[in-house]
């Protein structure tokens, strides 16, 4: 906690690299992310981005075979230490996936999960439930067929409950990996517009292959090129300016 | 573009019609055939499942009477099927229960839990027992629970051995149902903090439930059917079993003992009409699967696009 309030980063990753069996998928990354921030990640299709933000709340554990080093803290703690659980990382840092992610249950009860399995007190749940939907900006939407089945409602309406169950938990972390490719304009819009609100309140990381969309939302840049962090800064620098080469080509590449 | 792939296809109306040329006659004619031999085969499966209805509906439906089923009378004597059915029903009960408890606890360790090596053995061994001639499963029940365990020839060697020989099918459809479950979504329950158990119950389940209740009742239509796990194990009573070592009879035995003896005697009118309740049973278990199967996949429709 008392890194934040001193200004610092609320993650701060420092010489991460994670090792397949006979390659090496992310190399020596270091890599801050400030307080009331959204960073977009960028990088080809392959460089490491989705690995990038698994090792972020330590999902990448449960693909086998991957070794994690380097450290990541968290408010100045390390999330890979021994003696920190995952679960508790997790309902920290949340996440939102490429494509939605809802379960067969109601709209109500998909935004309420991570406040269950947290053995919330129902009170609590409704409050946070109501809150997290509007803040995803899907309360209108939905707010008389919350019995609903999830499974129902449209595809990005169902990105944006996903959202919503990420948010429920109040986590200071959220992680976002592609969350608007299988979206149309329209609904990507809206989570554009949900992004910029959340991004007042806590840390958001956003993996995306559309330099547009980091343009719009986000307020630092990082690249990513085949495991290596290449260049990072302010967004207008990264986009309009960037000192690399490799970024300059990706940039003018995406942006034509 | 045009180039590489040949000829642009036609944009005119007769890009519409049956292709002239011999291969495309061919195919086509081909695709008709199909199309004639695809009906002839159903029914090429369906014959002797009808005729297999048939032969044993005629010679068990004249004499089955609600006397017949619920009568408790010996049924070495009288034609009286209420001993065999409710024994049986206690059978199917407790072997489902057991075959239930082992194939769900092996099949979520195998999804969920255990390293990718003891789960692979896991899945072989359940694949060589599916496998195995149940004939074999009885000698060993044999062995194992009459002898090696001292159970004598009793209704709980018979019950632990159909329990056994149901049980690899369990675990085959629970351990399938867990690990098919799609992994982002698996992933987006550990992402909002779910515990592996919380995972299982909450979101696991209701998506691998109708799989998993195909399995076990394709499991218990299996084991109603099945005469060397029981034979083997039990010795046949006359009453139903009161108590785990005692005898008792398994309907499939009636017919086992009975299809050989003279026509007229009782003992094969009751191995007609034992038949004719197996293949009921079996039928509506099939059908139960079903309908279960496509209620769930309705409601589930969506989660795998
Ligand atoms: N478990 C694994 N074992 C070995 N290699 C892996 C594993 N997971 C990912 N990779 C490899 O690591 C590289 C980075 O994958 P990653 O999914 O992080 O890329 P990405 O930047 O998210 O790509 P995309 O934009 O296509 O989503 C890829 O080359 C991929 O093949
Ligand atoms: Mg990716």
């Amino acid at each position: 906690m008392s890194a934040a309030l001193d200004g610092g980063p609320v993650l701060q990753v420092r010489g991460l690299t994670v090792r397949a069996e006979r390659r090496t998928l992310l190399d020596r990354i270091d890599l801050d992310f400030p307080a009331r921030s959204l960073t977009a990640v960028i990088g080809a299709s392959g460089c490491g981005k989705t690995t990038f933000v698994r090792t972020l709340n330590r999902m990448v554990e449960l693909t086998p075979g991957l070794t994690v080093s380097g450290s990541i803290r968290y408010h100045g703690q390390d999330i890979y230490d021994r003696g920190v659980d995952p679960v508790l990382v997790r309902r920290r840092i949340g996440m939102v996936f490429q494509r939605p992610t809802v379960f067969p249950m109601s709209v109500f009860e998909n935004a309420a999960f991570g406040l269950r399995v947290a053995h919330e007190p129902e009170a609590e749940i409704d409050r946070s439930v109501t809150d997290a939907l509007a803040r995803a900006g899907l309360w209108d939407e939905v707010k008389d067929e919350l019995d609903r089945p999830a499974l129902a409602l449209s595809g990005g309406q169902q990105q944006r409950l996903c959202i919503a169950r990420a948010l429920a938990v109040h986590p200071s972390v959220l992680l976002l990996d592609e969350p608007t490719s299988a979206l149309d304009p329209i609904a990507t819009q809206r989570v554009e517009t949900t992004m910029r609100h959340l991004k007042e309140e806590l840390v958001l990381i956003l993996v995306t292959h559309n330099v547009g969309q980091a343009a719009r939302v986000s307020d630092r840049v990082a690249f990513l090129s085949a495991g290596r962090l290449i260049e990072q800064g302010p967004t207008a620098e990264m986009l309009e300016r960037p000192r690399d080469p490799l970024t300059q080509q990706f940039v003018s590449g995406r942006f034509a | 573009m045009a180039t590489a792939l040949g000829p642009a296809p036609g944009t005119g109306a007769d890009a519409l019609r049956r292709g002239t040329t011999a291969r495309l006659r061919w195919r086509t004619g081909f695709d008709r055939w199909v199309g004639y031999l695809l009906p002839l085969l159903f029914l090429v499966a369906l014959v002797p499942i009808a005729y297999l209805v048939y032969f044993v509906s005629a010679k068990a439906l004249p004499g089955l009477s609600w006397a017949v089923l619920t009568s408790s009378a010996d049924y070495q004597i009288h034609d009286a099927l209420g001993v065999p059915i409710v024994t049986t029903f206690l059978f199917m009960l407790l072997a489902t229960a057991i075959a239930v408890a082992i194939g769900v606890l092996g099949g979520v360790a195998a999804a969920e839990f255990l390293p990718e090596r003891s789960a692979g053995w896991m899945r072989m061994s359940a694949n060589m027992l599916v496998g195995m001639p149940s004939v074999i499963i009885g000698y060993f029940g044999y062995f194992a629970f009459v002898l090696y365990f001292h159970w004598g020839l009793s209704f709980l060697a018979g019950v632990v051995t159909l329990a056994f020989f149901m049980s690899p099918y369990v675990f085959r459809t629970v351990d399938l149902a867990f690990s098919s479950i799609p992994r982002p979504i698996r992933e987006a329950a550990f992402g909002s903090g779910a515990r592996p158990v919380q995972y299982l119950l909450r979101v696991g389940t209701p998506i691998a439930f109708p799989q998993i209740l195909t399995g076990v009742f394709l499991a218990m239509a299996i084991g109603v059917g099945e005469t060397a796990p029981i034979v083997l194990t039990v010795e046949p009573g006359l009453l139903v079993p009161t108590g785990a070592f005692q005898p008792a009879v398994f309907t499939t035995y009636l017919i086992w003992t009975g299809f050989n003896q003279p026509p007229g005697d009782v003992a094969y009118t009751l191995a007609f009409q034992a038949a004719f309740l197996v293949i009921v049973v079996v039928l509506a278990l099939n059908v139960v699967v079903r309908v279960v199967a496509a209620r769930y996949r309705q409601r589930l429709e969506g989660l795998y696009q």
